[in-house]
């Protein structure tokens, strides 16, 4: 089951606090594109404010990012109280494998077609993600491949991609 | 007596065959979210959306979503009743209560008090509905691009101001929601915006993909870091139907949970969370014996349970009547609609009323369908607890994959949405709010079309938007927030206490 504080967003800040460092790193990439994002944005066509051009909302929104994430920055500013581990391996691997099996999932889809790669992901997940039991990946595999091929391709008509394989 | 009227027809179309169906459907895989953690309405009814455009009527398949998202309220309830866990974050604070009163033998109380009060409330902000609606709709028809700007502004920082800690990170994620809607084709002039000569940024980003990439995908990443080992406290379910005493005790709980539900149910950004948090506040501070709450009291499940029901049935009026969702789930049903060709908004009320009118018609229905799904089949419910998330997580990604594929055939999409996942999956562990990205994402060209029309109007007058009076009324609401939250951030940080409150609070 799943740690309490993934479903209460609200509640979020009662958890583990984010280091200010990783909070001044993520508000200065966001400053980043800000920046870029007004630069490109000018570069598009500002108008005028009778005729706005295409680049005149997202300049703005751009300072406006820029300018709140520069702010986000100086308050944070200072030491941390504590070290809070956010991105050791023993915390990533599992989400990072899962990332990696999807992408291979979506750029296996049309080469190999939907139930070939569809199956391959059911045994990744289950092997490599979750680590289940033999007779577990074995029945999930197919019993989930066959299923959702029915539910999608037969009944639902849905245009699922064919393939080389199946 | 027209909106009687209307309602009554609204209960035709809503009777017939195909649309109950589906409105059954809706209900109880609504149910089945709330009570699965990890899997919240947002989500399903993202996952659900390719199935809806399929369906081709629009009303059945707004139907099906609405009762996805008024279920879930229901369903959640009894994780954090029987598990400590709150199925869907508007039941977090059923868990204190709750599951306390479980663990004293008193989980069918509990869960039959959780079912009634919202029941009651959840017909309550349904009446709500069918009577604030139209005049609001017909007070919106006064809007201009100049009040629509305002409104839209007001509602996106209402979003950013209600849904978490920290104000300035909330406002972030809406700028960045907003510029990720100005992606693409600019719909004036033609010329393209941030597609660094990528095809597939052509038309920008769709919003079922963001939505499942970051709610869905993302989701389950976060889900991945860890694994709880969470016990049923008991699996016998007796005695769900309140006694006279726990009716004595709970019936100004309900009454208070659905009128403070339906209030901030109103608020864009305020929804079901913040409802149900608030009731309890509330529930505490008017108990004669507050310190029976963390116990098993059961105005701490009965306040709540209510709350979260009024508020998932108010926060479909801003969105009906004024074009303007309130939360994520909601957005998901705005998209919906938009999906099927129809625009929410003043004119719906006017231009789709059978559409109008069934849906709420629908919600009376659903809430008494979930009554029943709720109190006898809670052994069901029990048994879909077992059932481990390591099981359901690849069901859940494979689906998302369909869902996004079918709406292009396109393969690019998927990637996309797994890029979008980790992108929601890391703004999650660095506490950033996807609630407001996504409502800005949803509401971002409304926000340009209107800002530009009325400039357009106005000559490149910018006074416009405070010569008008209901323009100027929102924008100082907003500027009022701003302020607020100016002065709250200097206080906490002159302040000599370092224990400085939310300021959700």
């Amino acid at each position: 089951m799943l740690p309490p504080r993934l479903a209460m967003p609200v509640l979020d800040g009662k958890g583990s606090p984010v280091m200010k460092r990783w909070e001044r790193m993520a508000a200065a990439f966001l400053l980043f594109i800000g920046v870029g994002g007004a630069t490109l944005a000018y570069q598009l066509g500002f108008g005028t404010l009778h005729h706005p051009g295409p680049g005149f909302f997202p300049f703005w929104l751009s300072l406006i990012l820029a300018f709140v994430s520069f702010i986000h920055i100086l308050t944070q500013l200072g030491p941390d109280s504590k070290p809070v581990s956010l991105w050791s391996k023993e915390i990533l691997i599992r989400p990072v494998t899962a990332a990696a099996v999807m992408f291979l999932y979506a750029l296996s889809m049309d080469w190999i077609g939907f139930f070939s790669s569809t199956f391959l992901l059911f045994l990744a997940w289950l092997i490599v993600v979750e680590r289940e039991k033999r007779l577990t990946i074995g029945l999930i595999s197919i019993l989930g491949t066959l299923s959702l091929y029915v539910i999608f391709s037969v009944f639902l008509k849905v245009p699922l991609p064919k393939g080389a394989l199946f | 007596m027209d909106s009687l009227a209307a309602l009554w027809n609204g209960f035709s179309l809503a009777v017939t065959p195909v649309n109950l169906l589906f409105g059954v459907i809706g209900a109880t895989l609504g149910t089945a979210v709330g009570v699965l953690p990890g899997l919240g309405p947002a989500a399903t009814i993202s996952l659900l959306l390719p199935l809806s455009y399929a369906l081709g009527n629009p009303v059945t398949s707004i139907i099906m979503l609405a009762g996805i998202y008024y279920g879930a309220m229901y369903g959640g309830s009894t994780t954090s009743i029987l598990l400590n866990i709150p199925g869907e974050a508007a039941s977090v604070v059923t868990c204190i209560d709750g599951y306390q009163m479980a663990r004293k033998g008193r989980a069918g109380a509990a869960l039959g008090m959780a079912a009634i009060g919202s029941f009651i409330a959840g017909t309550a902000g349904v009446i709500g509905l069918t009577f604030v609606a139209p005049p609001l709709s017909a007070f919106a028809l006064k809007f201009g691009p100049a009040e629509y700007f305002s409104l839209t502004t007001l509602g996106l920082m209402l979003a950013t101001y209600l849904s978490g800690q920290s104000v300035l990170k909330g406002i972030i994620m809406a700028v960045l929601g907003l510029l990720l809607a100005t992606v693409g084709m600019d719909p004036v002039t033609g010329n393209l915006r941030y597609t660094f000569g990528l095809l597939i940024l052509e038309d920008g980003f769709d919003f079922l993909t963001l939505g499942m990439g970051l709610f869905g995908v993302g989701e389950i990443f976060s889900t991945l870091e860890g694994k709880v080992k969470a016990e049923l406290v008991t699996r016998k379910i007796s005695h769900l139907w309140p006694t006279l005493k726990d009716w004595a005790v709970s019936k100004w709980s309900i009454l208070r949970g659905s009128g403070v539900g339906f209030l901030v149910g109103l608020l864009p950004g305020g929804g079901a969370v913040i409802a149900s948090l608030l009731s309890y506040a509330v529930e505490k501070r008017v108990s004669r014996e507050p310190e029976k709450f963390g116990q098993g009291a059961l105005e701490g499940v009965a306040g709540p349970e209510s709350a979260n029901n009024a508020a998932a049935s108010a926060s479909f009026i801003p969105m009906l009547t004024l074009g303007i969702p309130g939360n994520p789930a909601i957005a998901m049903i705005f998209a919906a609609l938009l999906i099927q060709g129809v625009t929410p908004g003043p004119l719906l009320i006017k231009d789709h009323p059978q559409l109008f009118w069934a849906v709420i018609a629908s919600m009376y229905i659903g809430n008494v369908l979930l009554l029943v799904l709720n109190l006898p089949l809670v052994g069901v419910w029990v048994q879909m607890l077992k059932v481990p998330y390591s099981i359901l997580a690849p069901f859940i990604v494979i689906i998302c994959s369909i869902g996004v594929y079918s709406m292009k055939n396109d393969v690019s999409d998927v990637l996309m949405m797994v890029i979008f996942g980790v992108v929601g999956y890391v703004l999650r562990k660095l506490r950033f709010e996807l609630g407001p990205l996504l409502l800005a994402f949803v509401l971002g060209r409304i926000l340009e079309r209107s800002l530009r029309q009325a400039l357009l109007i106005s000559r490149g007058d910018i006074s416009i938007f405070i010569t008008k009076p209901i323009s100027a009324f929102l924008l100082g609401i907003v500027a009022l927030m701003i302020l607020s939250s100016v002065i709250w951030a200097l206080y906490n940080r002159f302040k000599t206490k370092p224990s400085a409150p939310g300021k959700t609070a």
